[in-house]
């Protein structure tokens, strides 16, 4: 009996639980700009995530520094700097954040990709910073040299919620002295790049080169292509490569196309089936990936241009041997004669709300940021980790232009295109890479991979375009 | 005299009687309190703020303060995700095939094997088995993970596969579930370890020597004697991992990430709540998965409750009835 009434109890309980009012559901303000005055002295925190605070990238945090000299003198205040460069992947460094946002302890400045923005913004974390590309640029001079197209980067239902700080290009990668060994002649391999360019080398091609190199028997089996051995934004590329829509330019829904994905799937069977891949490539360890594409003779790889800087700043080789090794273009299409393209995905400067600091200095931080955006401190940036420009006059500037890499992909910009910033774009990008994965390995073929991701898409995103 | 023989035996035939308040009285409740605080507030509180989180659209776009009630949504959401049916026969599988072959398992054998052998050998075998479980997770799974590389990283690949001419590839896809199961059997083994060695020592030494001069075998023994003796650490232990096992992730997060067929339930609610690459937290469906392995510990605990009539050891000992 008592049994009896203890589990009516629980129930009870349970009931109140699933059918409260939303009483305790409030309300927030969307955040807005305050004109404050400013505090004889204060401290401004920023924190940049994915950075090792001696690693290449240790400038997005640092150059904090010099912005709030420029800042103290203008307005004559005492700025405390808290530069944190976090070694936390994106992953951790988002959850770090949000925890922070949500206590009311965000740092005032947050350093993080672009495809934050939806998200941050639809929190409450951040504040749009002007409501046009126009009134951005004529915020500060320093907004105005930032190249046109990366505003779009950061725009998100018609606003500016952040200001580009680095832009990654992401090459293919080739082995040229393994084409070499295969017959290319100098002028081949010299062209190549030209030839993905105009959509005359595919990625169909590239597989019957890597196939080809496997069986003359100068590219080891398993060592054709290699990929990112981990989730990541890449994976996309593979999927416009064949025709595949993102985001529907006029609702901003995302939208999934499920033939592009299907061939983007067949694509990574077949690199499989021809052993120009190791089945189990995702899961190599990033230390073994990087060793292995530079020092292993890896014919095709794709990577970020960062990664330039890092291989020589592990010690993997010195920048003549990369040069001498490594050759790079952008992703080949999958489609002949389309143009091959690369994902740019800018490192974005973002200013948090009043609710998610505490503090009302949100239009100090625009300044800081705008005395952040220089010339000198972005091409130094750049130069020392790999990261092209996001300003007009880096291009002309004599340290930028000295650095024979960042030149080579000055291309890269008329064929790059931006994740789009919406709020469950993560989502979007974790069902393709894990069916992705299930049909690399062959536990699912291409269309069973296809379903899988529709089905699963379709519960967790309910606005998803699905064609 | 006859005063005090009368004195002494009054003693001897009645208790001595204590304030009646002591046992009915506001004393226990100050006995109690602070175990009651820690339960409730670590306790209770965490499972029902996971079922209220769980019946909320609570998610990094809502933030902790514009979410809004969904009562069941999340929990018909997850019944008609195509991943809930797979997590869950991982989790099962997982659970059931650590327990066996090494939590208890392993232990049991281990504790056999090193309470039959030479005293200070015995220790420090058990010493070794205790490494896993003293090493930071991380490295333990990064020494996993260069074990399992692929040449010329890799160390099983290189030093044995490769020579033998067998896979070559990384080993840890291919094998993934073998390596969860491995990697999280090699720490628990030693809890269940330690208590099957203290209580297997434990033994009166008298019923240990008498059963082997009775002629019994080794094997014997521990069939008739030993086993019979350590039921109740056997139970406990099977209990105790069982939940325990349900509810951990960590070295599996670290492993795999949860890839390759091995997103147990816990990972899976700790990546949809809290682990996204592009930072879309989902609390409220996070809560939910979460509220469903809170639901399977309750009743996996009273079944285990009832089953092995854990009431019995906590009857009051039968010497103050007398």
């Amino acid at each position: 009996m008592l049994a009896k009434k203890r589990g009516i109890g629980f129930c009870l309980a349970m009931a109140m639980v699933f059918s409260l009012p939303s009483v305790f559901a409030g309300g927030a303000a969307e955040p807005e700009i305050e004109d404050v005055e400013l505090p004889s002295e204060l401290e401004v925190t920023l924190w940049s995530g994915n950075a090792p605070p001696d690693g290449v990238d240790r400038y997005r945090a640092l150059n904090l520094v010099p912005a709030a000299e420029a800042v103290e003198q203008k307005h004559g205040i005492s700025i405390r700097t808290n530069p944190v460069s976090d070694p936390a992947g994106w992953g951790d460094f988002s959850r770090r954040y949000n925890l922070a946002a949500e206590a009311g302890e965000a740092p005032d400045i947050v350093v993080s990709g672009h495809t934050d923005v939806g998200l941050w913004g639809a929190a409450g974390y951040i504040v749009p910073i002007a409501d046009s590309v126009e009134e951005v640029q004529q915020m500060y001079p320093q907004f105005d040299d930032v190249i046109d197209t990366l505003w779009d980067a950061v725009t998100w239902r018609g606003q500016i919620w952040g200001v580009p700080q680095d832009v990654d290009g992401r090459p293919m990668y080739f082995n040229k002295i393994l084409l070499s060994e295969m017959g290319w002649s100098a002028q081949e391999i010299a062209d190549l790049p030209e030839r993905i360019r105009t959509g005359d080398f595919t990625l169909e091609d590239m597989i019957a080169t890597a196939a080809d190199g496997v069986e003359q028997g100068v590219v080891e089996p398993g060592h054709g292509f290699w990929h990112r051995p981990a989730p990541g934004g890449d994976f996309v590329q593979f999927y416009r490569a064949y025709g595949g829509e993102i985001q529907d330019a006029d609702s901003g829904q995302l939208v999934l196309e499920t033939e592009p994905l299907r061939e983007k799937y067949d694509f990574f069977r077949r690199i499989v089936e021809k052993d120009l891949t190791p089945r189990d490539i995702v899961g190599t360890t990033w230390d073994v990936w990087h060793d292995t594409v530079i020092n292993h003779d890896v014919l095709f790889f794709h990577g970020g241009a960062w990664m330039w800087a890092g291989w020589l700043d592990d010690g993997l080789a010195t920048e003549d041997e990369l040069f001498e090794r490594l050759g790079y273009g952008l992703i080949p299409s999958g489609i002949p004669g389309e143009s091959g393209h690369t994902l740019y995905h800018p490192i974005t400067y973002m200013v948090s709300s009043r609710d998610a600091t505490g503090r009302p200095y949100q239009q100090l931080m625009i300044e800081l940021i705008a005395h952040m955006t220089t010339t000198e401190l972005n091409t130094r940036h750049a130069v020392e980790s790999a990261h092209l420009a996001i300003l007009e006059s880096q291009l002309d500037d004599p340290d930028y232009l000295a650095d024979q890499f960042l030149g080579d992909l000055g291309y890269f910009a008329e064929y790059a295109y931006f994740a789009p910033n919406h709020p469950q774009y993560g989502q979007f990008i974790d069902a393709l890479f894990e069916s992705m994965v299930d049909a690399e390995r062959g536990e699912l073929s291409p269309d069973e991979a296809v379903d899988e991701v529709v089905a699963r898409l379709r519960m967790e995103i309910p606005d998803l375009i699905i064609r | 005299m006859k005063d005090s023989e009368a004195r002494s035996g009054t003693a001897l035939t009645q208790a001595p009687q204590f304030p009646r308040r002591l046992n009915t009285g506001p004393a226990w409740f100050w006995f109690l309190l602070p175990a009651g605080v820690i339960t409730l507030v670590f306790f209770f509180a965490p499972v029902i703020i996971t079922l209220v989180i769980s019946a909320t659209n609570m998610s990094t776009i809502t933030g902790l303060t514009r979410w809004e009630w969904v009562g069941f949504g999340n929990y018909e959401r997850l019944l008609s995700l195509p991943q809930t049916v797979r997590r869950f026969w991982i989790t099962l599988r997982y659970v059931l095939f650590t327990l066996v072959f090494f939590n208890v398992g392993m232990a049991l054998l281990i504790a056999l094997i090193t309470t039959h052998i030479p005293r200070q050998l015995g220790t420090f075998f058990r010493a070794v088995w205790l490494l896993p479980r003293i090493t930071p997770v991380v490295a333990y799974v990064f020494m996993w993970q260069i074990m399992a590389a692929a040449p010329p990283h890799g160390v099983i690949t290189s030093n044995i596969l490769e020579p033998l001419g067998g896979p070559t590839g990384n080993l840890l896809p291919a094998n993934a579930f073998l390596f969860i199961v491995l990697v999280n059997g090699f720490i628990g083994a030693s809890f269940g370890m330690i208590i099957f060695t203290s209580a297997i020592e434990s033994i009166r030494q008298d019923i240990m020597v008498a059963s082997l001069v009775d002629g019994a075998s080794k094997l014997q023994r521990i069939r008739y004697i030993i086993l019979p003796q350590i039921r109740w650490p056997l139970l406990f232990v099977t209990t105790y991992q069982t939940l325990s096992l349900l509810t951990s992730y960590e070295q599996i997060l670290v492993l795999t990430g949860g890839r390759w067929g091995t997103e147990v339930w816990a990972l899976w609610a700790f990546n949809v709540g809290l682990d996204d690459y592009y930072g879309f937290f989902q609390y409220g469906l996070g809560a939910a998965i979460a509220a469903v392995l809170v639901i399977m510990g309750i009743l996996f605990a009273l079944l285990y409750m009832r089953y092995f009539r854990f009431n019995e050891l906590l009857h009051e000992p039968r010497i103050d009835v007398l």
